[in-house]
């Protein structure tokens, strides 16, 4: 399972990651963000679909390593980092328990990268190529076979507004990929730790 | 000595009635057209899609939730499995009398035992059984049941009115429970009785059970 783990770890960060202050082109200063809060709406589309698969929800990210990501609909579910500790909610019978089954070490060595994107290190991804195929678009490909298998690239989108994203989508391979749109987006705001730590 | 041949004994006794063939629940024939029509309510016919939240728990303890789609064409079935986050699992294709296509698979649900555990999961829940023989009637609590002996072996009896919406149990051929599906919340989209939440039961090798919630149907023919 800690594979599927790793794979899920990042799959969950990977937006944060982008989101919290790496979105910048070659030649731009970063912009080091304190905050960040959002809603998303994640399309899922797959060959088999006759149409895609939409999940909605909100994340919270505070520098250096607080991370509240919720989803709210189909199923309601909550990651929480904060203070290097990281716990998974599902719900369960109408309930948000605590999924004590995950494996967490993957995650917390993905949090470890989210501080070179902080410092707008964009271009020293251990796990991706970086290339910039049009002025408002990243293209990241993975380097790890293993996980080109996986995840063929991820594109994302720059928001006109420096540092923010539009759009990440996830493609994995013919036909099947997943993008997510950001909207609401709050800058730099002063967030209590309760958020990263409470349901 | 009398504890250890006590518990000799036990284990004995144990042993033996697990090889002891169970017995179906008895089953009073009817010539009923209506049980016929209803069993077959149960199985969506023509081309549907679902789409189910998947709680499911193995005996271990292990288990998760992911987001299950299943696509039915007639006979053949695509499903794909995938997480909360929307990354892709499984996706496989099966077609009558070829072998499983299975067409992404990610560790650690790239087992063949898997594969071939989820399509016959699948087929139980969305599939009429295939029968050499098929009885009509009712079981001692007056519940309908139509029984299909197939070629295997195996029986299957599904309950189409049980609880207010449908229940399918399997044996193997030595009679002895093999799955267990509940079907709640029942609602009729077209000739089929579409339930919002599924709980199957498998008795393999090792217990576990897949709670499914209804996301989304969809029957394009309609």
């Amino acid at each position: 399972m800690k594979f599927f783990f790793s794979l899920l770890a990042f799959f969950v960060c990977m937006p944060l990651q982008v989101m919290a202050g790496a979105a910048e082109l070659p030649g731009q200063a970063p912009v080091r963000l304190r905050s960040v809060q959002a809603d998303f709406v994640q399309e899922k589309q797959l060959k088999i679909l006759t149409h895609p698969i939409i999940s909605t929800g909100t994340f919270a990210f505070q520098a250096p390593q607080s991370l509240r990501w919720e989803y709210r609909k189909p199923v309601p579910s909550l990651l929480l980092m904060h203070g290097g500790k990281v716990k998974k909610y599902v719900e369960r019978d109408g309930h948000m328990v605590e999924d004590t089954r995950m494996q967490l070490d993957a995650m917390q060595m993905v949090l470890s990268e989210i501080s070179n994107w902080l410092d707008g290190r964009f271009t020293d991804n251990t796990m991706f190529t970086v290339s910039f195929p049009q002025k408002q678009t990243i293209l990241l490909t993975p380097k790890d076979q293993g996980m080109a298998a996986m995840i063929s690239s991820i594109e994302l989108k720059l928001a006109d507004q420096k540092g923010l994203l539009d759009e990440v989508t996830i493609f994995e391979g013919p036909g099947s990929l997943t993008r997510l749109t950001f909207k609401n987006r709050r800058l730099n705001q002063e967030l209590p730790a309760s958020l990263f730590t409470g349901r | 000595m009398k504890p250890i041949f006590l518990a000799i004994l036990v284990l004995s006794l144990a042993a033996c009635a697990a090889q002891q063939p169970m017995r179906l629940p008895e089953l009073t024939a009817r010539e009923d057209v209506q049980s016929d029509t209803a069993c077959e309510s149960v199985f969506p016919r023509g081309h549907w899609q679902f789409v189910h939240a998947i709680e499911f728990s193995m005996q271990d303890g292990s288990g998760g939730t992911v987001l299950g789609v299943t696509s039915l064409a007639g006979d053949e079935i695509t499903c794909a499995l995938m997480t909360v986050e929307g990354f892709t699992l499984f996706e496989a294709v099966s077609r009558p009398g070829e072998p499983l296509e299975v067409r992404r698979a990610v560790p650690p649900f790239d087992k063949p035992a898997f594969a071939e555990g989820l399509l016959d999961d699948v087929r139980a829940i969305f599939l009429p059984p295939a029968a050499k023989n098929i009885q009509y009637g009712q079981l001692g609590d007056k519940a309908l049941v139509c029984r299909y002996a197939g070629a295997d072996g195996r029986i299957t009896d599904i309950l189409p009115t049980a609880d207010g919406c449908w229940q399918i149990k399997i044996y193997t051929p030595e009679l002895r429970m093999n799955r267990a599906i509940v079907a709640q919340s029942c609602k009729k989209m077209g000739n089929s009785l579409i339930p919002e939440h599924l709980e199957l039961t498998g008795f393999r090798n090792s217990g576990y059970t897949l709670k499914m919630t209804l996301v989304q149907a969809e029957n394009p023919n309609r």
